[in-house]
């Protein structure tokens, strides 16, 4: 059992692992950055001690998977980033009521700084909103430790809890103790309790009742966790999650004189703690990463029980609200809090006279969506219109980057059906629009919207850009695998559905205006791009892979596919002519289709490697 | 001890690779090491930059002006670490130039990138990675030769023996090991004769 050893660790693997070392029998999540390789782990790891774990079809659904097993009585976890939380909202808020039987774990993957989100949400309020206890790790070993606590606390008290990272515990890797994983614990069965199951309104009145008074128990408990003290000066730094490093560091290397707390729940906040370390403090710093969550509870606190010291923080402006802490953001803040010098201000800048220009990310060269953007182009010039293009949340939403601009809205999973809907009517009909949402985002929230689009009748095209995985996160299966999404558009009775290959790029336009007729006769059109992301399909059939080249004689300079397709691996040369990378190039044959002189020739077997490649 | 090393390069080279490796053997090694990367939309063809910190650390992130070296995986990419440089630190540049896709802007040569950096920066490296790296066969190992130049010039051997490198080579890239420790080794030579 207690064969532990030390290992070089990704957080979101120390979490996983946390959850394995406690005995989870059942863990579900949807793919979202910063959160993915959590479940990744379970799956892959988990599978052998016997957990059961999946991929679910959206946070709702995964939530009710790993929330209903822990009624049963099996341990369980579900995984999400911080927006996928939203979708989850609702069940997330019966959970409270109802109780667990089994520890569950609700793990939110929080993205401040918003490296791959819509927005920086922080999830502890969510804590506060629904009275569930949040658990908050600041590295990878925390993340390990305090995923095994928080599903031991919430079974020892039938609740759920939260588990809050952000990408600098997820997407940090260091040292981790791990240990084997315990058997799985699965409920016995089901034990029928429909007064505690089943909110109808008299129960749930009865179960809020219930609710406070778990929660008063609640919040006496968290004082028995592992908080960390570190004994200083009359200072006080108060912290939660990755702050509690960055303040570890300005004690230890930049002579910043101060006690450090760090709780382990910053809801609720461990109350006699606090106030055992305040006790000794003449003035209270807090950082934490996101918003004021701890700072504001922690006044509230201190006005209960009457005691007057300065709290400095986020209400000062001495950290920052927006992106993340840095050792920089965190010195600036503390040397004004507690009028000291910052010695980070002392190192020297070096300073070149050349910036060099901004590199966005990129369509991965052979992506499919690259060619789907350029026929819907082409295909909407050619019929006259100018649509709204209403994106989604996926790889393509880089489709709103030059030369392709066609996202012009995007807000959340599942939006460009739904915001379309609102423009056309808002419009009184007026704009033509153009819905593209990616094969997995249309299972998770697009499906609902496809039906009342179809049950409302508003007329739209929805191209569905169909890669067979869920790319942005790193290509997991999702169930355009098992179900045919055009089956499922026709099934449900729309106008016109057609599945087309981008890579057969005069065949994808025609279908694509046959589309767009549709529509401007009040139908609702469904076009599914099917093609393989080029990512994975290079991945699974690496010895098929064929290049292209470009014939340098019979190049005429013309632009057409370094400027229309902008895959990176075209290179416009001084002469304008164009240059492949051959390092680059994954043979996808969509700018040889472009190329009015047949300039770009392959240099093996195409068709092998197309079909290969369609397979997936 | 405490060495921050800033990793600087584009999505695809292998970044991450080279910092668990790095990680990995520091750790085998007896020091306790923080590797911050960056995951998701942030990756398909863009800037990347990792952030790896051995020995005595606590933070995931480097202080601005706090990198002890910083190693760059192509050369436009140099020029925008060096928020990240102090007068003391070292660079360590791949001589390969990727082209920012979109852009109208001429770039320079490498010859007057190179230029530049000399003239601005006290301590700096440039490496043949690229070049290296297909004569082993495959642009793939370009981060490995990198590795092996950042070992010799920083002179890591005195924290982290070389077989241990070589032990982390092997369990952390599966595919073509030998070649992959070929192109370390290749990467060392950097050290000697600069």
């Amino acid at each position: 059992m207690n064969n532990c050893i030390i290992k070089l660790m990704l957080g979101n693997h120390a979490i996983a692992h946390g959850a394995l070392e406690a005995g989870v029998a059942v863990a579900a999540g949807y793919p979202g950055t910063p959160s993915s390789e959590i479940m990744e782990y379970l799956i892959d790891y988990g599978k052998e001690f016997g957990v059961y774990a999946e991929w679910s079809s959206n946070e709702k659904v995964a939530f009710e998977v790993a929330y209903g097993a822990a009624l049963a009585g099996s341990r369980a976890i579900v995984t999400m980033k911080h927006v996928g939380l939203n979708v989850a909202m609702d069940p997330l808020m019966s959970s409270a009521y109802t109780g667990v039987k089994g520890g569950f774990a609700i793990v939110t993957a929080d993205d401040p700084n918003m490296w791959s989100s819509q927005n920086e949400q922080d999830n502890r309020w969510v804590g506060i909103h629904a009275y569930i206890p949040v658990f908050e790790p600041y590295d990878p070993q925390s993340a390990k430790d305090f995923t095994k606590n928080a599903i031991e606390f919430s079974e020892a008290h039938s609740h759920p809890v939260l588990l809050r990272s952000v990408t600098r515990v997820s997407h940090v890797r260091g040292p981790v103790t791990v240990c084997s994983p315990a058997t799985p614990r699965y409920a016995e069965g089901y034990v029928k309790d429909p007064r505690r199951h089943a909110l109808i309104p008299a129960n749930a009145r009865t179960l809020k009742n219930e609710l406070l008074k778990r929660w008063s128990t609640i919040e006496k408990d968290v004082d028995q966790l592992p908080h960390n003290y570190i004994e200083g000066d009359r200072n006080l730094i108060i912290t939660s999650g990755v702050a509690f490093t960055y303040a570890l560091e300005a004690v230890k290397n930049y002579g910043v004189k101060a006690s450090v707390l760090n709780v382990a729940t910053p809801v609720p906040l461990p109350r006699k703690t606090i106030l055992n370390a305040v006790s000794r403090a003449d003035r209270v710093v807090v950082i934490e990463e996101g918003d004021p969550v701890v700072e504001q509870q922690l006044k509230a606190l201190l006005y209960e029980e009457g005691i007057r010291v300065p709290i400095l923080g986020k209400a000062e402006n001495l950290f920052n609200r927006v992106g993340e802490l840095t050792m920089n953001s965190v010195m600036d803040g503390l040397s004004k809090a507690l009028d000291i010098n910052n010695p980070l201000l002392s190192n020297h800048p070096i300073k070149v006279d050349y910036a060099p220009p901004p590199r966005p990310p990129v369509f991965c060269p052979g992506c499919p969506h690259t060619a789907s953007f350029y026929e819907l182009k082409i295909s909407t010039a050619k019929a006259g219109v100018k649509p709204i293009f209403s994106g989604d949340i996926g790889c393509y939403s880089l489709g709103i980057n030059n030369p392709f601009n066609e996202q012009d809205t995007l807000t959340d999973m599942g939006s460009s059906l739904g915001l379309g809907m609102g423009i056309y009517h808002g419009t009184r009909g007026k704009e033509v629009i153009v819905s593209i949402i990616g094969d997995s985002t249309f299972f998770h929230a697009g499906l609902p919207a496809l039906v009342n689009a179809i049950y409302n009748k508003t007329p739209m095209l929805i191209m569905v850009l169909d890669n067979r995985v869920t790319a942005m996160t790193g290509g997991q299966p999702n169930p355009t695998n098992k179900i045919d999404i055009g089956e499922v558009a026709k099934s449900l009775g729309a106008d016109y559905v057609s599945t087309v290959d981008p890579f057969e790029v005069k065949k994808a336009q025609e279908v694509i205006s046959e589309a767009l007729n549709v529509v401007r006769k009040g139908g609702v059109a469904v076009v599914v791009m099917k093609r393989g992301c080029a990512l994975e399909a290079t991945r699974l059939f690496r010895n098929y892979v064929t290049r292209y080249y470009v014939d340098e004689n019979a190049c005429k300079a013309c632009g057409i596919c370094y400027n229309l397709i902008a895959c990176p691996a075209l290179i416009p040369l001084e002469s304008r002519k164009a240059w492949i990378d051959p390092y680059m190039c994954v043979g996808c044959s969509v700018c040889a289709q472009v190329c009015p002189y047949n300039a770009i020739k392959p240099e093996g077997d195409v068709k092998n490697w197309l079909s290969a490649w369609a397979r997936m | 001890m405490r060495l921050s090393m800033y990793l600087a390069g584009v999505g695809g080279q292998g970044l991450i690779t080279f910092a668990t490796v790095l990680g990995d053997a520091a750790l085998r090694a007896g020091y306790k090491a923080l590797i911050a990367e960056t995951h998701g939309l942030s990756q398909r063809g863009g800037s990347v930059d990792v952030h790896v910190r051995i020995g005595d650390v606590d933070a995931p992130l480097i202080p601005r002006n706090g990198a002890d070296v910083i190693v760059a995986f192509e050369i436009l990419e140099a020029l925008r670490a060096v928020n990240y440089a102090n007068e003391n630190t070292t660079f360590i540049v791949n001589r390969r130039l990727i082209r920012p896709p979109a852009t109208k802007q001429r770039i320079p040569s490498i010859e007057e990138l190179e230029n530049m950096l000399r003239s601005s920066i006290k301590n700096v490296y440039f490496i043949n990675a690229y070049e290296d790296a297909v004569k082993l066969g495959n642009v793939i190992y370009e981060n490995m030769v990198m590795l092996g130049a950042l070992y010799s010039i920083m002179n890591l051997s005195q924290y982290i023996p070389q077989d241990i490198i070589e032990e982390a080579i092997k369990m952390n890239i599966r595919r073509d090991v030998d070649r992959n420790i070929k192109a370390f080794m290749l990467g060392l030579r950097y050290g000697n004769t600069t």
